[in-house]
Formats: C-alpha cells, structure tokens, sequence
C-alpha cells in the first residue's frame, strides 16, 4: 500500500491510459453488432457465415494479431492503434454472436403485430426490435467490456502502454505488489466499464424493469456468456 | 564523434516539413510522434526503452535532461527485442532508445565480427547509415551478456572460463531469452568449440524465472547481465571470457538522424560520460531495493545526484 | 498476403514437422497443456454449476465470483504465481484452468435452468430421487449448453495458452515468440494459423459431440426461450 501511494501518479496514468484504449474496442463492437446481428437474422447462411467468421477470428492468439496488424494495415509497428484494432476484432467477433442472438430474442408475434400496426421495415427496426433486443446485447457487450479491459494488458508486451506494465515490472523485480496492484486496477476498470455499461442500460431501457422478474437480465446475460 | 554531418540538415529539414505538415497530417512519416506541437518552439522527441529495467532507467535519465532543456519528451517502454525497436525507430514510433553498443552492431549486422571498443566503434556507422540511425558517444559502462553459472557448478566441474564447457556441453542447459540462440550459438562453437548445449528460452532478460531455473539446476548456464544485481547476490559465476565472444555492450544511445542535434548530442553525451558500470549497478540495485521505486524516480535522484538537474 | 502465404508453405513443408522445435511436438505439448487445464477447470465447475442449476442457490454470488474472475488479466495472474512458484507447468495450468472455469459454470447452470419446469415436477411426481432427477433428467437435457461452455472454454484456452511460451514451456506459442523476437512475421504468422485451427478443430469436435448427444426434440436455440420460462419457473418455486 506504501508502495502505491508512493508510485500513485504512475499506476493512475497507466490506468488512465488503460481505460482509454479501451473504450474504442467496446464501442466499436457494439456499433458494429447492431447491422451484423440484425444481417445475421435474415437468413440461415448468412448467419452461419457471419457466427462462423466471428468464431474464427476470436481465436486468433492476441500477440499474433498485434504484431501482423502493422503488417496489414500499414501502421507504425508501436503505434497503439494495433491494439486498438486487434481489441476491436476480437469485441466484434463475441458481439456478432451475441447480437444475432439478441435480434432471434424478439419474438415474431411481436413484429407481426408491429408491422400490423403500420411500422415501416425501417421504424420497426429502431422503435421495437433494437429496443426489444437491447437487454441481450446489454449482456454481451457487458462481457466485451471485461474481456476487453482484462485482454489489452498483453499490450504491454509489445510496447503498448498499459496496466500489463506493472506485471511485467513488478515480475522483473521480484515485486509481487506490483503486479497485484496491477491486477487489481485492471478489475477496478472492468468492474466501472461494468457499472456505466449497466448504468446506460437502466436509462436506455428503463422497460426492462418493468418485466415480470429480476431473473430476466440475468438469464439472458448467461445465455450471452454461454454462447460467447 | 559517430554522428553525421548531414544529420544535422536532415533534422533542420524535417523540422521544417513537420512545422507545416502538422495539425494536417500523423501519416507524414517524418512525423517524429505525439507530442509534437508544430510551432518550433519545441522538439517532440519519443525515447523507447527496452523490455528490462536498466534501460528503462537510462531512458528516463536521457528523457529527463531533454526535458529539462526544452525537449517535449514522451516515453515509449517495454519494447521488446532490438528487432523490433529497430523497426520502430525506422517507421517513427521512436526517435532515440539507449542501446548497448555489441548487441546494435550484432543485431543489425549478423555477419559482425568486431568485439573491442575500437572495432565496434569502427563497424557502427557503416551498418546504421543505411537505416538512417546515428549514435552518440558510448558511456564507459557496459552491461554485456555473460554466461553465468552457480558456484556449486563452477567448482564441482571445474568450470571458470566458457571454454571449460565444451567437454561437458552436451549434457548441460542454457537459459536466455529466444534471440540468444540464434545469435551466439554458432559462435560458441566457432569460438570455444562449445557444442551441444541444450537452449532453453526464458524471455525475461535474465529475470527472477531465469535466476530461479539457474539456482534449482533446472537450467546450468543462464545469460544474465553482467550490471544484475542478483549476480552478486546469489555468489553466481561469470565465466571469463578471453576470447572475447561477447562483444563490448557500452551503454549508447541510438537515435534516427532526424532527431539528431548537436545541442541533443552536448546533453546527452555529457551525461553518457557519468554512467560507469558501478553506476548500472547501483540504479539496478536501488530499482530492485526495498522501495521499489518507479524507473523515473531512480532516474531523477541519480541525475540531482550527478548535478543534471536542480 | 506473402506472409500468409510463406506461413502456410512453412505448416506444409514436412521438414518443419518433426525435431525438437517441429510443430507436432510443439501442437503435442500446446493440446497437453490445454487439455490439463481445461480438465481441471472441469473437476472444479462442473459440479458448481450443477449445484447452482438444480438447486438455484448461491447464483448471484457465483455471476459475481465468475464475473471478476473474466477480468482478471491473466498475464499478470501468470507472472504473480510464477514469482512464488519459480516457472513450470503448474503455474500455467492454474492460470488456463481460472479462466475455463467462468464459462463452464455458467454453461452448466444455465443449462439446468433452461429445462422445462413442468417436466422436472413430472419427474418428481413419478417419485425420481433428486439425483435421479438431476442425472436422468435435467443433466441429459441440458447437455447441449453445458457442452456450449465447454466449448467456450477450451476455445479461450487453446488460444491463450500461447503464453506458455513466456514462462520457459513450449507449445505453439514458441512460434510467435521466435517470429516476434526476430521479426520473421512468416514464423509468427504460421504460429498463429496452428493454434486458430488446433482451436477450430476441437471446437468442431465438441460441436459434434454436442450435436450426438442433444436428445431428440431438444432444440439448441433454447436460450432464446429460456426468460418466458424461467419467470414462470420462479413464481412457481416460490409457492411450494
């Protein structure tokens, strides 16, 4: 605890850096989930190929993604946006999953009777099923958010400042603190990404709490983890 | 002196085109990084240090007196390997890393041969000119690869000098991190006809895991640098050397010719001459000391320490 | 696309196949690791999350535990263990296996959740023991999404036991840090290939295991379903 009061301004600034490079990847994937999901949704092949792709790219080992990425994209070989962008990859490809997952959620009777009602394709979309599928896609891009916080420490290992700094370090110097006081502001941030995550939710979807039970979000957010 | 004459214009002309350009463009590849602020007032300079604390260490003391002169410094830390810092100075990730003298001249010419001060001195430029790198002055410390073995080995097998190994090679192991293989391997054997050792790569730099596979006798040989303070403390072996297989490994700073200034190298080169090998080893020990003080702040107390800054 | 191109030639050329730094051996080791660790990770959660599923008890806690437990970095999990433990093969195993155990418990929860509720009271009304119940009934139906986190598990696992390369061990992870140490992006690339089709290979494997062992009728979209159900489930606990 000394020793965090004493490097205090080190372990923030890593964990500033840390927060920051990880709210791209997060908003990236879920932007991106909304128009895959619903694609996902109108037939059985695209599906399979876009739950395939997603599947494919998350197992990808992180470090070979860093690394090929400036390859790829042309970038500096340190610049940050490798792992920006390899973050968002994996985020996409557990969102796609998630997402197609969450558009099925909505039942048919309900867009029947929406378009019923006179709902254009278009109005339909955005005034009942995104609304409707939002609970599941709050449940999987909780599990992004954490992923993705605790995924980009590895960062560190190619010159990419963040928290995996302190492991690193702390390993180098026989210094278990250190890399406990890593560890433990890399759940920090994962647990307040958590909070805001749910926090939009309940502000964006306060009709979810007027569901029948608790159990609700909490059985879609399993089926989200069992499935990402 | 190694730096280049046309360093200089080259610096003064990407100066130029970086004052223009900036606010524009971060694709413009003279682009020396984030801090750069484009009214010329400044110098934007990105210092990259190497996966290990002793380098990052020299990182901050080279960082801290460009910052205290004017320099808009940004760090760059845990790099890696020289591979791929070598190619980060190159795309302009980086502009200046502190480097060791052998190991830059190994890692950009595999065919090197050079092994003294003056040789190495000699071979550098001819290698970097063509990456558009320069160094400054060496430092007279050095912090140099060495085969290191426990006193127990050392006596029981009799072994004080590298070239002892080779009866024995076959039945031992060595643990360094993954480019030592390749890079040295060969000349063992060419050198001291050491053949037949089995690697083990542990990727810390001669860290705790390495130490600690040494001391169990999971591995017998382990590359750990010679300014470690776990050398000493451990009663480990550094095996002699004579044939000088490892080259020096000065402490330098190595950086792309468009940084290149002679007021950065004034700076730089007058705090190069202060760092001894007893220097590395004190910064090492007081990092690896009960306080665990952060790379800057060991970087800071030797400076106010050596009168670089207030 | 040369890389990936020169990396696919590297996979092919038999000459790369055996010998100490070979791909089968390094593949050999990557599967052991991972399949240790995914077992243990098995012993541990499987039983937890049966638990929870039949008994619906201790749920939010173990969300909470298997919630924080995702965010654990394991990199620094790795190195903070090695520090005590010096480097070997526990250390990472125990990592591997911390971060099978989250999808595994909740796959096997969720899959005793999402059984019908009128069909556990059938199988209690013709008088079935609770572990009767729970292996013959609720185990079976749920099998499809417990074998779900396993696969989810063991996908994390394979692609993350990479690292094993960082602490002295081998495995596939060998070769994105010997392509990474001498910039051979061909080297790291054809690492990387290995280990998504060791990670694709067994996931397809498991998904035919699933596939096999789904009973008739049980389709395995039940997620989408499961919430309708699962408020009546409650209401209907709550009046015993």
């Amino acid at each position: 605890m000394v020793w965090l009061w004493q490097n205090l301004e080190l372990v923030l600034g890593l964990a500033l850096d840390h927060a920051r490079l990880s709210v791209a990847p997060v908003l990236v994937s879920f932007i991106a989930s909304i128009p895959l999901g619903w694609l996902a949704n109108q037939s059985r092949v695209l599906r399979t190929i876009l739950l395939t792709l997603g599947g494919v790219l998350f197992t990808i080992p992180s470090i070979a993604l860093f690394v090929t990425l400036p390859v790829i994209l042309g970038t500096r070989i340190l610049d940050e946006i490798n792992v920006v962008v390899a973050l968002s990859i994996y985020a996409v490809a557990v969102m796609v999953r998630g997402s197609a997952d969450a558009f099925a959620s909505v039942s048919k009777d309900v867009i029947g009777s929406s378009t019923a009602v006179g709902y254009s394709r278009w109005g339909r979309f955005w005034g009942v099923e995104l609304p409707l599928a939002g609970p599941v896609l709050l449940a999987s891009l909780r599990v992004v958010s954490v992923t993705t916080v605790s995924l980009l420490s590895v960062g560190s290992l190619i010159g990419v400042t963040t928290l995996g700094y302190l492991f690193l370090d702390g390993y180098q110097r026989s210094f278990p603190t250190e890399v406990v006081i890593g560890i433990a502001f890399t759940v920090i941030i994962a647990l307040i990404f958590d909070a805001v995550l749910v926090t939009i939710g309940r502000i964006l979807m306060p009709y979810t709490r007027a569901l029948p039970t608790s159990s609700r979000a909490s059985v879609t957010r399993v089926a989200a983890e069992v499935t990402s | 002196m190694f730096a280049h004459k046309k360093g200089l214009g080259l610096a003064v002309a990407a100066l130029a085109v970086t004052a223009t350009l900036a606010g524009c463009s971060s694709s413009n590849p003279l682009d020396t990084g984030d801090g750069d602020t484009g009214n010329g007032a400044t110098t934007a300079i990105t210092i990259g240090s190497q996966g290990f604390a002793e380098n990052e260490i020299l990182a901050q003391i080279y960082g801290q007196v460009l910052a205290a002169n004017g320099y808009e410094v940004t760090y760059n830390t845990s790099i890696g390997e020289r591979e791929a810092f070598l190619t980060g100075l190159a795309d302009g990730s980086i502009d200046l890393i502190p480097e060791y003298a052998g190991n830059l001249l190994y890692g950009s010419d595999p065919e090197a041969t050079a092994s003294s001060v003056e040789d190495v001195t000699a071979a550098l430029p001819d290698v970097l000119e063509p990456l558009g790198l320069v160094t400054l002055d060496f430092a007279p410390g050095a912090d140099a690869d060495a085969f290191v073995v426990t006193k127990e080995f050392s006596e029981e097998n009799n072994v004080t000098s590298i070239g002892d190994l080779a009866p024995i090679a076959d039945t031992l192991t060595l643990a360094a991190n993954t480019p030592f293989e390749g890079r040295w391997f060969g000349k063992l054997a060419e050198t001291y006809g050491v053949e037949g050792l089995t690697f083990k790569a542990i990727d810390d730099f001669g860290g705790p895991g390495t130490l600690n596979e040494l001391l169990t006798d999971t591995v017998q040989i382990a590359d750990i640098y010679t300014t470690t303070p776990s050398i000493k403390a451990n009663d480990l072996v550094v095996l002699e050397d004579p044939k000088s297989l490892i080259p020096v490994q000065n402490v330098v700073p190595l950086l792309s010719e468009s940084v290149y200034s002679d007021k950065l190298a004034e700076l730089l080169n007058a705090v190069s001459a202060k760092i001894t090998t007893d220097e590395l080893i004190d910064l090492n020990t007081t990092y690896g000391g009960d306080d665990k003080p952060s790379a800057a702040v060991v970087a800071e107390a030797w400076l106010k320490d050596n009168g670089f800054l207030k | 696309m040369n890389f990936f191109l020169d990396a696919l030639a590297y996979i092919v050329d038999p000459a790369n196949l055996t010998g100490a730094k070979g791909i089968l051996p390094r593949l050999g080791d990557h599967l052991y690791y991972s399949a240790l660790a995914t077992g243990i990770a098995l012993v541990v959660a499987l039983p937890v999350g049966l638990a929870i599923g039949h008994t619906g008890r201790g749920r939010a806690f173990v969300i909470a535990i298997s919630g924080a437990a995702r965010a654990l970095p394991t990199l620094g999990l790795l190195f903070f263990i090695v520090l005590f433990t010096g480097l070997g093969l526990w250390p990472l195993v125990a990592v591997l296996a911390i971060l099978a155990v989250p999808p595994i418990i909740a796959g096997a929860y969720a899959g005793l959740e999402s059984v019908n509720r009128q069909t556990i009271d059938a199988a209690r009304a013709i008088g079935m023991t609770e572990w009767q119940l729970l292996w013959k009934v609720e185990v079976p139906l749920a099998l499809p999404l417990i074998i779900g986190g396993i696969r989810s598990a063991a996908l994390q696992v394979i692609a993350t036991a990479t690292i094993a390369g960082y602490v002295g061990l081998t495995g596939l992870g060998r070769f994105l840090i010997e392509g990474l140490a001498v910039r051979n992006y061909t080297l790291a690339i054809a690492g990387a290939i290995l280990v998504a089709v060791l990670a694709l290979l067994v996931d397809g494997l498991l998904a035919l295991i699933q596939l096999l062992v789904t009973p008739r009728g049980v389709s395995r979209g039940v997620t989408s379903t499961a919430p309708r159900s699962r408020a009546r489930l409650r209401r209907a606990r709550a009046t015993p």
